[in-house]
Protein backbone atom coordinates (compact mmCIF):
# COMPACT_ATOMS: atom_id res chain seq x y z
CA UNK A 1 0.00 0.00 0.00
CA UNK A 2 1.24 3.36 -0.71
CA UNK A 3 2.17 5.97 2.05
CA UNK A 4 -1.13 8.21 1.09
CA UNK A 5 -3.27 5.20 1.22
CA UNK A 6 -1.55 4.16 5.01
CA UNK A 7 -2.04 8.22 5.93
CA UNK A 8 -6.11 7.57 4.56
CA UNK A 9 -6.72 4.33 6.30
CA UNK A 10 -5.36 5.53 9.49
CA UNK A 11 -7.69 9.09 9.36
CA UNK A 12 -10.45 6.79 8.68
CA UNK A 13 -9.82 4.53 11.65
CA UNK A 14 -9.82 7.86 13.87
CA UNK A 15 -12.47 9.08 12.04
CA UNK A 16 -14.48 5.96 12.69
CA UNK A 17 -13.72 6.68 16.98
CA UNK A 18 -14.62 9.93 16.80
CA UNK A 19 -17.84 9.43 15.25
CA UNK A 20 -19.22 6.47 16.88
CA UNK A 21 -18.27 8.61 20.35
CA UNK A 22 -20.32 11.48 18.49
CA UNK A 23 -23.42 8.90 17.74
CA UNK A 24 -23.13 7.14 21.21
CA UNK A 25 -21.78 9.92 23.93
CA UNK A 26 -22.06 13.29 23.01
CA UNK A 27 -25.62 13.51 20.71
CA UNK A 28 -28.69 13.79 23.02
CA UNK A 29 -31.01 11.24 23.60
CA UNK A 30 -34.37 11.28 21.22
CA UNK A 31 -37.27 12.18 22.70
CA UNK A 32 -39.53 10.26 21.39
CA UNK A 33 -37.74 7.06 20.87
CA UNK A 34 -35.25 7.33 22.91
CA UNK A 35 -31.92 5.27 22.99
CA UNK A 36 -32.52 3.24 19.57
CA UNK A 37 -32.82 6.68 17.70
CA UNK A 38 -29.10 6.79 17.69
CA UNK A 39 -29.51 3.38 15.30
CA UNK A 40 -30.01 6.72 12.82
CA UNK A 41 -26.38 7.43 13.24
CA UNK A 42 -24.86 4.30 11.36
CA UNK A 43 -28.25 3.96 9.73
CA UNK A 44 -28.29 6.20 7.31
CA UNK A 45 -24.40 6.75 6.37
CA UNK A 46 -24.35 3.31 5.41
CA UNK A 47 -27.92 3.73 2.95
CA UNK A 48 -25.61 6.95 1.91
CA UNK A 49 -22.51 5.02 0.93
CA UNK A 50 -24.35 2.15 -0.52
CA UNK A 51 -25.85 4.83 -3.00
CA UNK A 52 -23.13 6.48 -3.61
CA UNK A 53 -21.14 2.90 -4.30
CA UNK A 54 -23.94 2.41 -7.06
CA UNK A 55 -23.42 5.72 -8.29
CA UNK A 56 -20.13 4.84 -9.26
CA UNK A 57 -20.86 1.83 -10.29
CA UNK A 58 -23.63 3.38 -12.70
CA UNK A 59 -20.55 5.53 -14.51
CA UNK A 60 -17.74 2.87 -14.23
CA UNK A 61 -20.29 1.01 -16.20
CA UNK A 62 -20.78 3.47 -19.05
CA UNK A 63 -17.48 4.31 -19.06
CA UNK A 64 -16.81 0.73 -19.72
CA UNK A 65 -19.82 0.45 -22.03
CA UNK A 66 -18.29 3.66 -24.15
CA UNK A 67 -14.30 2.72 -23.93
CA UNK A 68 -14.20 -1.11 -23.48
CA UNK A 69 -11.65 -0.39 -20.36
CA UNK A 70 -10.85 -2.75 -18.08
CA UNK A 71 -10.18 -0.19 -15.45
CA UNK A 72 -13.97 1.22 -15.45
CA UNK A 73 -15.28 -2.58 -15.19
CA UNK A 74 -12.41 -3.58 -12.35
CA UNK A 75 -14.05 -0.39 -10.64
CA UNK A 76 -17.55 -0.91 -11.63
CA UNK A 77 -17.10 -4.36 -10.36
CA UNK A 78 -15.23 -2.64 -6.74
CA UNK A 79 -18.27 -0.65 -6.40
CA UNK A 80 -20.75 -3.19 -6.49
CA UNK A 81 -19.95 -5.57 -3.97
CA UNK A 82 -19.26 -2.69 -1.28
CA UNK A 83 -22.58 -1.03 -2.04
CA UNK A 84 -24.16 -4.29 -1.35
CA UNK A 85 -22.81 -4.89 1.63
CA UNK A 86 -23.68 -1.39 3.15
CA UNK A 87 -27.63 -2.58 1.21
CA UNK A 88 -27.23 -4.84 3.23
CA UNK A 89 -26.12 -3.28 6.92
CA UNK A 90 -28.99 -1.03 6.03
CA UNK A 91 -31.75 -3.70 5.14
CA UNK A 92 -30.61 -5.17 8.69
CA UNK A 93 -30.26 -1.87 10.90
CA UNK A 94 -33.88 -0.93 9.31
CA UNK A 95 -35.31 -3.59 10.86
CA UNK A 96 -34.05 -3.62 14.50
CA UNK A 97 -34.69 -0.24 14.81
CA UNK A 98 -38.40 -0.93 13.37
CA UNK A 99 -38.94 -3.55 15.74
CA UNK A 100 -38.97 -1.43 18.92
CA UNK A 101 -40.28 1.43 17.16
CA UNK A 102 -43.19 0.13 15.14
CA UNK A 103 -43.54 -3.07 17.22
CA UNK A 104 -42.87 -5.02 13.56
CA UNK A 105 -39.74 -6.00 12.03
CA UNK A 106 -41.03 -5.34 7.92
CA UNK A 107 -43.72 -4.02 6.35
CA UNK A 108 -43.93 -3.92 2.78
CA UNK A 109 -44.41 -0.22 2.51
CA UNK A 110 -42.85 1.65 -0.73
CA UNK A 111 -39.21 2.17 0.75
CA UNK A 112 -38.53 -0.97 2.57
CA UNK A 113 -39.74 -2.65 -0.71
CA UNK A 114 -37.68 -0.41 -3.28
CA UNK A 115 -34.82 -1.15 -0.76
CA UNK A 116 -35.15 -5.03 -0.31
CA UNK A 117 -35.22 -4.66 -4.77
CA UNK A 118 -32.27 -2.51 -4.46
CA UNK A 119 -30.50 -5.13 -3.00
CA UNK A 120 -31.96 -7.91 -5.25
CA UNK A 121 -30.78 -6.18 -8.37
CA UNK A 122 -27.31 -5.85 -7.09
CA UNK A 123 -26.76 -9.39 -5.43
CA UNK A 124 -27.65 -10.51 -8.99
CA UNK A 125 -25.26 -7.98 -10.81
CA UNK A 126 -22.70 -10.13 -8.88
CA UNK A 127 -23.79 -13.65 -9.29
CA UNK A 128 -24.05 -12.27 -13.09
CA UNK A 129 -20.25 -11.23 -12.97
CA UNK A 130 -19.66 -14.39 -11.22
CA UNK A 131 -21.10 -17.52 -12.74
CA UNK A 132 -21.64 -15.80 -16.21
CA UNK A 133 -19.19 -17.29 -18.87
CA UNK A 134 -17.68 -16.06 -21.81
CA UNK A 135 -16.70 -12.75 -23.37
CA UNK A 136 -20.09 -10.92 -22.96
CA UNK A 137 -20.09 -11.03 -19.05
CA UNK A 138 -18.75 -8.05 -18.17
CA UNK A 139 -20.91 -5.94 -21.16
CA UNK A 140 -24.45 -7.28 -19.96
CA UNK A 141 -23.15 -6.67 -16.19
CA UNK A 142 -22.67 -2.79 -17.19
CA UNK A 143 -26.20 -3.13 -19.00
CA UNK A 144 -27.49 -4.36 -15.26
CA UNK A 145 -25.36 -1.57 -13.68
CA UNK A 146 -27.05 0.93 -15.72
CA UNK A 147 -30.89 0.33 -15.52
CA UNK A 148 -30.51 -0.98 -12.21
CA UNK A 149 -29.60 2.15 -10.63
CA UNK A 150 -32.79 3.53 -11.75
CA UNK A 151 -34.00 2.34 -8.50
CA UNK A 152 -31.61 4.58 -6.41
CA UNK A 153 -33.38 7.43 -7.24
CA UNK A 154 -36.96 5.79 -6.86
CA UNK A 155 -35.52 4.58 -3.03
CA UNK A 156 -34.91 8.28 -2.17
CA UNK A 157 -37.81 9.84 -3.55
CA UNK A 158 -40.07 7.27 -1.83
CA UNK A 159 -40.91 8.88 1.13
CA UNK A 160 -41.93 12.02 -0.61
CA UNK A 161 -44.09 10.64 -3.45
CA UNK A 162 -45.85 7.93 -1.00
CA UNK A 163 -47.42 8.00 2.62
CA UNK A 164 -45.34 5.32 3.96
CA UNK A 165 -44.44 3.02 7.74
CA UNK A 166 -40.77 5.04 6.89
CA UNK A 167 -40.39 8.28 8.48
CA UNK A 168 -40.77 11.22 6.37
CA UNK A 169 -37.08 12.73 4.88
CA UNK A 170 -35.41 14.16 8.45
CA UNK A 171 -33.30 16.58 5.84
CA UNK A 172 -34.16 18.33 2.65
CA UNK A 173 -37.99 17.36 3.18
CA UNK A 174 -39.69 20.94 4.25
CA UNK A 175 -40.12 23.29 6.78
CA UNK A 176 -41.30 20.44 9.64
CA UNK A 177 -37.93 18.26 8.86
CA UNK A 178 -34.46 19.34 10.55
CA UNK A 179 -31.98 17.75 13.12
CA UNK A 180 -31.33 19.66 16.81
CA UNK A 181 -27.45 21.20 16.06
CA UNK A 182 -26.10 18.59 17.99
CA UNK A 183 -27.85 15.54 15.72
CA UNK A 184 -26.52 17.40 13.21
CA UNK A 185 -23.31 17.40 13.93
CA UNK A 186 -22.93 13.61 15.17
CA UNK A 187 -24.65 12.80 11.74
CA UNK A 188 -22.35 14.55 9.88
CA UNK A 189 -19.02 13.33 11.38
CA UNK A 190 -20.80 9.50 11.31
CA UNK A 191 -21.72 10.29 7.00
CA UNK A 192 -17.77 11.80 6.41
CA UNK A 193 -16.33 8.19 8.43
CA UNK A 194 -18.82 6.01 6.74
CA UNK A 195 -17.92 8.14 3.75
CA UNK A 196 -14.32 7.75 3.95
CA UNK A 197 -15.01 3.22 5.11
CA UNK A 198 -16.47 3.10 1.63
CA UNK A 199 -13.93 4.67 -0.05
CA UNK A 200 -11.02 2.75 1.13
CA UNK A 201 -13.00 -0.71 0.45
CA UNK A 202 -13.70 0.22 -2.81
CA UNK A 203 -10.01 1.42 -3.69
CA UNK A 204 -8.68 -2.37 -1.32
CA UNK A 205 -11.51 -3.87 -3.71
CA UNK A 206 -10.51 -2.11 -7.13
CA UNK A 207 -6.85 -3.27 -6.41
CA UNK A 208 -8.09 -6.84 -5.99
CA UNK A 209 -10.04 -6.81 -9.09
CA UNK A 210 -7.02 -5.52 -11.34
CA UNK A 211 -4.84 -8.12 -9.97
CA UNK A 212 -7.34 -11.27 -10.41
CA UNK A 213 -7.43 -9.36 -14.15
CA UNK A 214 -3.68 -10.06 -14.26
CA UNK A 215 -3.81 -13.81 -13.11
CA UNK A 216 -6.86 -14.29 -15.40
CA UNK A 217 -4.66 -12.93 -18.53
CA UNK A 218 -2.03 -14.75 -17.48
CA UNK A 219 -3.89 -18.19 -17.56
CA UNK A 220 -5.35 -17.01 -21.13
CA UNK A 221 -1.75 -16.20 -22.32
CA UNK A 222 -0.40 -19.83 -20.61
CA UNK A 223 -3.48 -21.52 -22.29
CA UNK A 224 -2.88 -19.36 -25.51
CA UNK A 225 0.82 -20.83 -25.65
CA UNK A 226 0.01 -24.69 -24.73
CA UNK A 227 -2.07 -24.40 -27.86
CA UNK A 228 0.43 -23.19 -30.35
CA UNK A 229 3.19 -25.62 -29.10
CA UNK B 1 -36.83 -6.47 22.35
CA UNK B 2 -35.86 -2.88 23.97
CA UNK B 3 -34.11 -0.08 22.96
CA UNK B 4 -30.93 -0.39 24.60
CA UNK B 5 -31.00 -3.89 22.98
CA UNK B 6 -31.48 -3.03 19.36
CA UNK B 7 -29.43 -0.24 19.80
CA UNK B 8 -26.29 -2.72 20.46
CA UNK B 9 -27.84 -4.82 17.92
CA UNK B 10 -27.62 -2.49 15.45
CA UNK B 11 -24.13 -1.24 15.91
CA UNK B 12 -23.02 -5.08 16.53
CA UNK B 13 -24.53 -6.04 12.79
CA UNK B 14 -23.05 -2.80 11.56
CA UNK B 15 -19.40 -3.71 12.73
CA UNK B 16 -19.68 -7.40 12.17
CA UNK B 17 -20.46 -6.80 8.55
CA UNK B 18 -17.98 -4.73 7.60
CA UNK B 19 -15.42 -6.77 9.61
CA UNK B 20 -16.51 -9.87 7.57
CA UNK B 21 -16.31 -7.83 4.73
CA UNK B 22 -12.76 -7.24 4.89
CA UNK B 23 -11.92 -10.64 6.31
CA UNK B 24 -13.05 -12.08 2.88
CA UNK B 25 -11.10 -9.51 0.80
CA UNK B 26 -7.94 -10.30 2.92
CA UNK B 27 -8.57 -13.82 2.25
CA UNK B 28 -9.30 -13.08 -1.39
CA UNK B 29 -5.93 -11.20 -1.86
CA UNK B 30 -3.83 -13.55 -0.12
CA UNK B 31 -5.44 -16.36 -2.67
CA UNK B 32 -4.57 -14.19 -5.54
CA UNK B 33 -0.97 -13.09 -4.69
CA UNK B 34 -0.17 -16.96 -4.50
CA UNK B 35 -1.83 -17.74 -7.59
CA UNK B 36 0.62 -14.74 -9.16
CA UNK B 37 3.74 -15.52 -7.45
CA UNK B 38 2.83 -19.57 -8.80
CA UNK B 39 2.20 -18.67 -11.92
CA UNK B 40 5.69 -16.20 -11.92
CA UNK B 41 7.75 -19.22 -10.76
CA UNK B 42 6.34 -21.50 -13.41
CA UNK B 43 7.59 -19.49 -16.24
Amino acid sequence: MKPLGIVFVVFTLALLAFSTYQALFVAPTEQTMGEVQRIFYYHVPSAWVAGVCFFVNFLASIAYLWRRNLKADALAAASAEVGVVFCTIVLMTGPIWARPVWGIWWTWDARLTTTLVLWLIYVSYLVLRRFAAGSQTQVLAAALGIFGFVDVPIVYMTIRWFRTQHPQPVMGGGESSGLAPEMLHAFLWNLLAFTCVGIVLMAVRYRLQLLENQVEAAHAQRALLGVNQ
Amino acid sequence: MTGIVALKSAYAVTWIAQLLYIWYLVGRYRRVRKELKDLERSR
